[in-house]
């Protein structure tokens, strides 16, 4: 082992404090050292992956107190799976944002930089952490982070949307502390593999309350209907990297968290089908409110939005081949959704209401940032032989082993619905005459390279879905291994 | 007087923790002025730490502290509830601070703190 899981906290979160340290003495820095630190961080979550799937988890006792007393953190399968895609995404965020708008100023990097470390420690604790109340903290970190960079243009209503998400997020986290504290009261402890095993000790009617205050309290976060009305606002006034950084980062995290409580803390019979139904209608409700969209960044973010959805729907069928496809729908949403968030801003750049109109004959303005908007376009509605294609192939399959054909007959009629709007905007893209006389704007190198990389991701995924579904298929199992989580956390000895 | 009417008062904090909640409540989703409303947020987070506190006490217990007076007999309260509201408080403060900040924006932005008049976005 090259490393310990407490790094992944530790250095964004130092980071985060020495930037302005550092930027004091010398300015660049600031742009420099997340990019460093991230990169860091990629090597250090691929070398632990593969360390995980062949020696099993590792359970890092933090401070020298043992499970079921102190923190600890868990680095399996399936937390290690996320957490790589996360730092992933959250160094191609870094490169994209590099120079982003050339004339930002000093003081205004600084700031960015500062809480795009803190959004990736939220995050990233998040996923990792054993323990339900530091689960909380970290929620809070990533809300904050999340709150101050949605309002980072002084300009536009960024303000207003970031205290919307605000109102909604705060009162997440009452209603998430109630339920900890439910937990508490009952059972006398904070660390999950000691919750769930002891999960049976619980009063019924308690253990229903806190679950639907957990699924409220993380559906917030999770952007689930009727939970997510901050979502569109947020993604539509923060600046396209954050937009990007939510998409890929933020929500990951929360849906993880959903999934932990469902899978392996509670052990309630109907969790399954709950994770179904609320699924069901956040897909149906966000698909139908995208294709009624004007902006483009808005429609993004209710497509945003229907993914999560099918993955709540995927991870509620509750087999290992659904949750396979939900994790190939999350990996394929966190490669996909930037990508169309990242070009989409280029877009409708100069435009000032970034209406879906504004696209008109970018096609021959801009054609490579065109061209890679439609290949977004083309892998999430799941057209072979890009990504999106084996994901959606594999959800359906999973979905008919189980005998629900309603579902999939529902799912395929929501796709066409989403095949309808996004190639409405390619339409407009290519086919349709300019009407305004705004220039596109030429994206700067690192955004290039970064497009380019997740467009070759797309592809590379589409053409050698066996290049990810062996990683896949060790973080389904390891979700599904109950006993063996407890069992590894509580005989966590300190290294 | 009977005692088992003191019995009921016990459980009097766990009422009173729970209406300063709802108070708050009401006042984030009912009042349509944003410094009402951050009133209100803080409010429920004091209510919900009020509650935290009650859910770690024990009757007649002391301070959760090994000190040269101890004797090993009396009961102590629950210290881990205590450290969690510490850290609640942090964060609620911390959550206070933004939200200020945020209103600040919007009243440079827009000269006017009531929600009903802020409709650039749908609320």
């Amino acid at each position: 082992m090259v490393g310990t899981p407490v790094l992944f906290i530790a250095i964004p979160l130092l980071a985060a404090f020495l930037i302005p340290l550092i930027g004091m003495v010398w300015k660049e820095s600031v742009r420099i050292i997340p990019g460093l630190v991230l990169a860091y961080l990629l090597v250090l979550a691929i070398n632990l992956l593969s360390y995980v799937t062949v020696n099993g988890p590792i359970v890092e006792v933090i401070a020298g107190w043992a499970p079921p007393i102190g923190i600890n953190l868990v680095f399996n399968a399936f937390s290690g799976f996320l957490v790589t895609i996360m730092v992933f995404m959250g160094l191609l965020v870094w490169l994209y944002s590099y120079r982003f708008k050339s004339n930002v100023e000093y003081e205004a990097a600084r700031k960015y930089f500062l809480l795009l470390m803190m959004l990736v420690t939220g995050s990233v604790g998040i996923v990792l952490t054993g323990d339900i109340f530091n689960m909380f903290v970290f929620i809070e970190i990533t809300g904050i982070s999340g709150y101050a960079l949605t309002a980072f243009y002084t300009g536009r209503d960024s303000a207003e949307a970031s205290f919307k998400y605000l109102m909604m997020g705060s009162i997440a986290s009452v209603l998430l502390l109630l339920a900890i504290m439910i937990i508490y009261s009952q059972l006398g402890t904070l660390n999950m593999a000691d919750v769930a095993s002891k999960m049976h000790l619980m009063d019924p009617k308690l253990k229903a309350v806190s679950f639907i205050l957990f699924v409220i309290a993380l559906g917030i976060e999770a952007e689930v209907f009727p939970l997510n009305g901050w979502a569109p606002d947020a993604y539509a006034e923060a600046p396209g990297p954050v937009g990007a950084a939510f998409a890929g980062i933020v929500v990951k995290a929360a849906v993880y968290a959903l999934i932990r409580y469902t899978y392996t803390i509670f052990d309630l019979s109907g969790a399954f089908n709950l994770l179904i139904i609320i699924g069901l209608i956040t897909l149906v409700v966000a698909e139908v409110a995208a294709i009624r969209q004007e902006k483009l960044k808005r429609m993004l973010a209710y497509s945003s939005i229907g993914q999560m959805g099918l993955v709540l729907v995927s991870f509620g069928i509750g087999t290992k081949e659904g949750v396979f496809a939900a994790l190939f729908i999350m990996l394929n949403h966190a490669i996909i959704k930037p990508l169309l968030f990242f070009s989409g801003s280029y877009l409708v750049y100069h435009s000032k209401k970034k209406m879906i109109s504004d696209v008109d004959g970018m096609g021959k303005l801009a054609p490579l940032t065109s061209i890679l908007f439609t290949l977004g376009a083309f892998a999430i509605v799941g057209l072979p032989p890009f990504a999106g294609f084996w994901s959606k192939l594999s959800f359906l399959m999973a979905a008919a082993d189980s005998n629900m054909l309603l579902i999939i007959g529902l799912i395929l009629t929501v796709s066409v619905v989403e095949l309808v709007y996004y190639m409405r905007v390619v339409n407009r893209i290519f086919f349709f005459k300019r009407a305004t006389h705004l220039l596109a704007r030429r994206p700067t190198f690192n955004a290039y390279v970064v497009m380019i990389v997740l467009g070759l991701m797309i592809l590379g995924i589409g053409f050698y879905p066996d290049s990810v579904s062996n990683y896949l298929h060790h973080a389904a199992n390891s979700l599904f291994d109950k006993s063996q989580y407890i069992h590894s956390v509580l005989t966590a000895t300190i290294q | 007087m009977d005692s088992t009417y003191f019995q009921y008062l016990d459980y009097a904090v766990y009422g009173t923790a729970v209406l300063v909640m709802l108070t708050g409540l009401y006042a984030a989703l009912v009042k349509r002025s944003l410094l009402k409303i951050v009133i209100g947020l803080s409010i429920v987070d004091s209510g919900l730490n009020l509650l935290i506190v009650t859910l770690g006490y024990l009757k007649g217990g002391t301070a959760p502290i090994f000190s040269a007076g101890y004797d090993g007999t009396q009961t102590m309260v629950d210290p881990i509830p205590q450290a969690l509201v510490l850290t609640a408080i942090v964060i609620g403060f911390g959550v206070t601070a933004v939200a200020l900040s945020l209103v600040i924006r919007l009243w440079r932005h827009h000269h006017t703190l009531y929600i009903d008049e802020i409709k650039n976005l749908k609320w």
